[in-house]
């Protein structure tokens, strides 16, 4: 029987309440409730931006206390819903991972750009000059730089236009399918859900109201606020 | 110098007091009260500072200088440690930090024989360090947190690919230096085409050779110029460390404060 990736035990964290989960290998687990439900902050909890205050996280089998915490945040890379690129260059965003581990090869970075189908010349371009939509593929890039195992991603179309929304989509499916990736996605879009998933887990008042596969679990709720949210939405 | 201010001339600088005074009156910038305090309460403290110096400089120079240094110590770290009252440790940070940066301007001087071992040189010289090394810490505490916020994203998204505090940190803390020692460098750039120094003119006023008066104005001026460079630098590496917490995680500052009480 396969063990699971991560395992959330009675987990406590300012709005969560008493979360249990398993994720494992290879899930495209999306995250998905009504604001304020708690879903970014238990997206930080898998990479340690945030701790539990009660509850325990087990990755691979063993504690994440255990550890190192700037390894542990390079296997499970997190693309934030703003971009925040850090100046000058394009390409010091997609250095700047892999330098931290001394693991810089040119070689890589080239790659990167044809994953979040940026052309080459972009490597030298300023962050400043780019669009939104070409801002958050340069984060993605950066994030995947560190050639993570899991991919954290909160909400990353969130402040995109819907042109955008399906270029990261195609890059972000294109990802899942050539890279062995496990997924954990904070989304309001439902559609997107479906799209990108394979399983959803819908969050409210800090609780896990409702786990299952996609799309079936969007398509045929079982709970009422499950209901009320796709068709609010 | 023969000459004195006398007291009706003092009496008279109520004029330039009610300047200001008056601007704020008629514009309504509500600082009429904050004017008259300051000015009664700047003169009173030069008054009282002036009796406690004569005291001073009538005591043996290892008694008065230790007493005064301490003195302009603390009562600055007090005032600079407001700019930061959120951070841990900040009274400390900058306590140790104005002792190190006193003791080691003070063996320079009496180490070079730029300076005399008497109160009338040591406190007014220590005074202008300290007072000069208390407002770059400030500022430098005040730059950094509001580097901490505006930068927050980039600290997070640093963190997330795995730096350290320090290197998810080194554009706010080179920011926060930047900050610091710009206007220091312009300040020595002009020295004297804009304005002559306090300490130069007052030497000058009080009867020295202007030549005499700009070495003295150099040790001061350079002195400042580094230990201002000092501060900045152990404000900004010390103080970055209390954004975080022991599991590299962004603390919040408001919240550490509460529990703190």
């Amino acid at each position: 029987m396969q063990k699971p990736l991560f395992e959330l035990k009675g987990v406590y964290k300012r709005i969560l309440k008493n979360i249990n989960l398993e994720i494992y290998k290879g899930d495209r687990v999306m995250l998905f409730g009504p604001s304020g439900s708690g879903k970014s902050t238990l997206l930080h909890l898998f990479n340690r931006l945030h701790d539990p205050e009660k509850g325990n996280i087990y990755y691979n089998g063993d504690s994440i206390d255990n550890y190192d915490i700037p390894k542990l945040r390079k296997n499970i890379g997190l693309v934030l819903q703003q971009p925040h690129l850090f100046p000058e260059t394009v390409e010091d965003n997609l250095k700047y991972g892999p330098s931290l581990f001394e693991e810089w090869e040119q070689e890589w970075v080239n790659q990167l750009l044809d994953y979040v189908n940026l052309p080459k010349s972009y490597l030298k371009k300023s962050v400043d000059e780019l669009s939104g939509g070409e801002k958050q593929r340069v984060s993605l890039a950066r994030t995947l730089a560190n050639k993570p195992e899991v991919l954290l991603l909160d909400e990353p179309t969130s402040a995109l236009d819907d042109q955008n929304i399906e270029r990261i989509e195609e890059v972000l499916m294109r990802l899942i399918t050539t890279k062995d990736l496990t997924v954990i996605m904070v989304t309001h879009n439902i559609e997107q859900a479906k799209r990108l998933g394979t399983k959803g887990i819908f969050l409210q008042n800090g609780g896990v109201r409702e786990e299952g596969l996609l799309p079936q679990m969007l398509d045929r709720p079982k709970t009422e606020e499950l209901k009320k949210f796709t068709t609010n939405i | 110098m023969d000459r004195d201010v006398s007291n009706f001339s003092l009496l008279v600088l109520i004029v330039f007091v009610m300047i200001p005074f008056t601007i704020s009156y008629f514009y309504q910038l509500g600082l009429k009260k904050d004017i008259l305090w300051s000015s009664i309460r700047g003169a009173l403290q030069l008054f009282l500072i002036g009796l406690i110096l004569t005291y001073l400089f009538n005591l043996e120079p290892m008694i008065g200088i230790p007493i005064m240094l301490s003195v302009m110590i603390i009562i600055a770290t007090f005032h600079a440690r407001k700019k930061g009252k959120e951070l841990p440790n900040v009274f400390l940070t900058i306590l140790s930090g104005l002792i190190v940066i006193e003791i080691f301007v003070l063996a320079l001087w009496l180490g070079f024989d730029m300076v005399s071992f008497t109160p009338e040189e040591i406190i007014p010289m220590s005074g202008m360090v300290i007072g000069n090394s208390m407002v770059a810490m400030g500022l430098s505490l005040e730059r950094m947190k509001s580097e901490f916020s505006t930068n927050q994203g980039k600290i997070i998204a640093a963190l997330s690919l795995g730096a350290t505090p320090k290197q998810a940190s080194h554009l706010s803390v080179r920011r926060t230096l930047n900050a610091a020692l710009i206007p220091n460098i312009d300040q020595l750039k002009t020295i004297g085409l804009v304005q002559l120094p306090g300490m130069m003119t007052g030497l000058i006023l009080g009867g020295v050779e202007p030549i005499v008066a700009i070495k003295y104005q150099l040790v001061i001026s350079i002195s400042i110029f580094s230990t201002v460079s000092v501060s900045a630098i152990i404000v900004s590496l010390v103080m970055y460390r209390f954004f975080y917490n022991e599991n590299m995680q962004i603390v919040d500052l408001d919240e550490r404060q509460n529990k703190n009480g």
